[in-house]
């Protein structure tokens, strides 16, 4: 297989209004092909597109508004965790042989079909997120004594990141207090314990290892991918884990050929501050009974190896834009060009993007 | 409407059921999809378990375990705060989608 490298990023703002999607995707991938060196649009062989939007056709109209005939050109749609689907899709086209330069581009309306799986009769008339992450939440704070104000703690803290995150629907603080305090939406979650369905576009360019280093300096390179579905419907899963996301952390770094522990920063799918708990879990990076604990401690000393832009609970969750947004500040932070939210000497980085309570994840490796 | 939905607007909620290898099927098909046998139904018997509960402004909902571990999202109605492992009893109807609601037994 080939290697696979990003060689560009671009994005637009999160907005919580309604976006016109084809001109997100315009502006983030216009955006996308500036960021790198002497790209010419001709060199783009396949358009990929990432959306919960019904608009038809979408590779096409990109294509066509940038100017460009690809070989290749269709959407992906995978609820919460198109983006990343898309990117991986991208990566299997190139690794190949089929193309060598690949753009994927991610993009929602505030107001979008992917927030409630229809088909998913098990959740009668609860089909709202709220519910099932109500579940998981009171159900980690049965099995794991996970306390109000540890909840309260993750959105406290990517509330904070996203302070420094430019394309952030919320650059304001939100305190411990105010988190614990925000409206109350059900027993076990309040407003700001959820993330946010924006509008807003974020695209990559995907190179093959021969085209990568003529079109960035600094490629970041895909060198594990690990993706897992256990089932649609959220009722045949264990309230306490996210088996999908275990299962895709192992293939991934199998591939990648790491453990948990050389990882010094990932964004993590925290749809709700218990996605966060549970997901650092489930990647190794901490232990469930630890991870209230472990997010803590980073609050407490600044550390922004978790979810550095915000999350989505701090940056916003523009569901097919979300997972490629993940991949652009894990390609940033490797790149060293993260400014107010770098972390130092970060070599290795991981993006953790999931869908439907957890029912699929799919995992990426970068390495600089 | 399917089957299964409009039994459940007469207030019936059917667990479909393989006639050759007896599996149960959950979400409802008809065709097995461990034998490709045809399926066929039987009516619930109403009875559940709690798995997990929350609760929305004054209403109590949850996660709920019904015939051959088919687990489903309803409301609970409780005069006490419910509790996990609590024996519920269904009621179901369907109005655009598929509302199932438990009564704690013995409330």
């Amino acid at each position: 297989m080939n290697k696979v490298a990003i060689v560009g990023t671009g994005q637009t703002k999160f907005l919580k209004d309604d976006g016109d999607v084809e001109k997100l995707l315009f502006e983030s991938a216009n955006n996308c092909i500036k960021s790198t060196n002497n790209c010419d649009s001709n060199d783009i062989e396949g358009v990929l597109i990432s959306t919960n939007n019904n608009s038809k056709y979408l590779g096409a109209i990109l294509s066509e508004s940038i100017d460009i005939r690809p070989k290749i050109s269709h959407s992906i749609e995978h609820l919460c965790s198109s983006g990343t689907n898309a990117i991986i899709s991208a990566y299997a086209y190139i690794s190949s042989g089929l193309a060598d330069m690949i753009l994927v581009s991610g993009a929602e309306s505030a107001t979008n079909p992917g927030q409630v799986l229809e088909w998913d009769k098990s959740r009668g008339n609860l089909g709202h997120p709220i519910y099932w992450g109500s579940m998981l939440t009171k159900s980690h704070k049965r099995r794991f004594q996970t306390t109000e104000e540890e909840l309260a703690i993750v959105s406290a803290k990517n509330h904070k990141q996203a302070m420094d995150n430019p394309c952030a629907y919320d650059n304001e603080a939100r305190t411990i207090s105010e988190v614990m305090n925000s409206k109350q939406i059900t027993d076990d979650l309040r407003v700001l314990d959820c993330s946010r369905s924006c509008s807003g576009s974020s695209s990559v360019l995907l190179a093959s290892e021969e085209k990568a280093r003529t079109f960035s300096e600094q490629p970041i390179w895909i060198t594990g991918i690990g993706q897992k579905t256990t089932s649609a419907s959220f009722t045949k899963n264990i309230l306490e884990e996210i088996e999908s996301t275990r299962i895709s952390a192992d293939l991934a770094y199998r591939m990648a050929k790491i453990e948990s522990k050389n990882i010094d920063v990932a964004e993590v799918h925290d749809a709700f501050s218990v996605c966060e708990l549970m997901a650092i879990s489930e990647l190794g990076i901490t232990s469930n009974d630890k991870s209230g604990e472990f997010v803590r401690n980073l609050f407490n000393t600044e550390n922004r190896m978790i979810n550095p832009r915000g999350g989505l609970i701090g940056a916003g969750h523009p569901l097919g834009a979300t997972g490629i947004s993940q991949t652009i500040e894990i390609t940033n932070q490797l790149q060293g060009k993260s400014g107010k939210r770098q972390i130092s000497d970060a070599k290795i980085g991981l993006i953790h993007n999931m869908s439907a309570a957890g029912t699929s994840s799919s995992i990426m490796v970068l390495k600089n | 409407m399917t089957f299964f939905e409009d039994q459940l607007k007469q207030g019936v909620f059917q667990i479909c059921y393989c006639q050759n290898c007896n599996n149960t099927i959950w979400p409802s098909k008809e065709i097995c999809y461990i034998c490709n046998g045809k399926t066929d139904w039987k009516e619930s018997v109403n009875l559940g378990k709690i798995m997990e509960f929350s609760k929305k402004e004054s209403t109590y909902f949850g996660l709920i375990e019904i015939d051959d571990g088919i687990r489903v999202l309803g409301d609970i109605s409780s005069t006490s705060i419910p509790e996990v492992g609590q024996l519920v009893r269904m009621n179901v109807s369907f109005r655009s989608k598929p509302h199932y609601s438990f009564i704690v037994e013995n409330n």
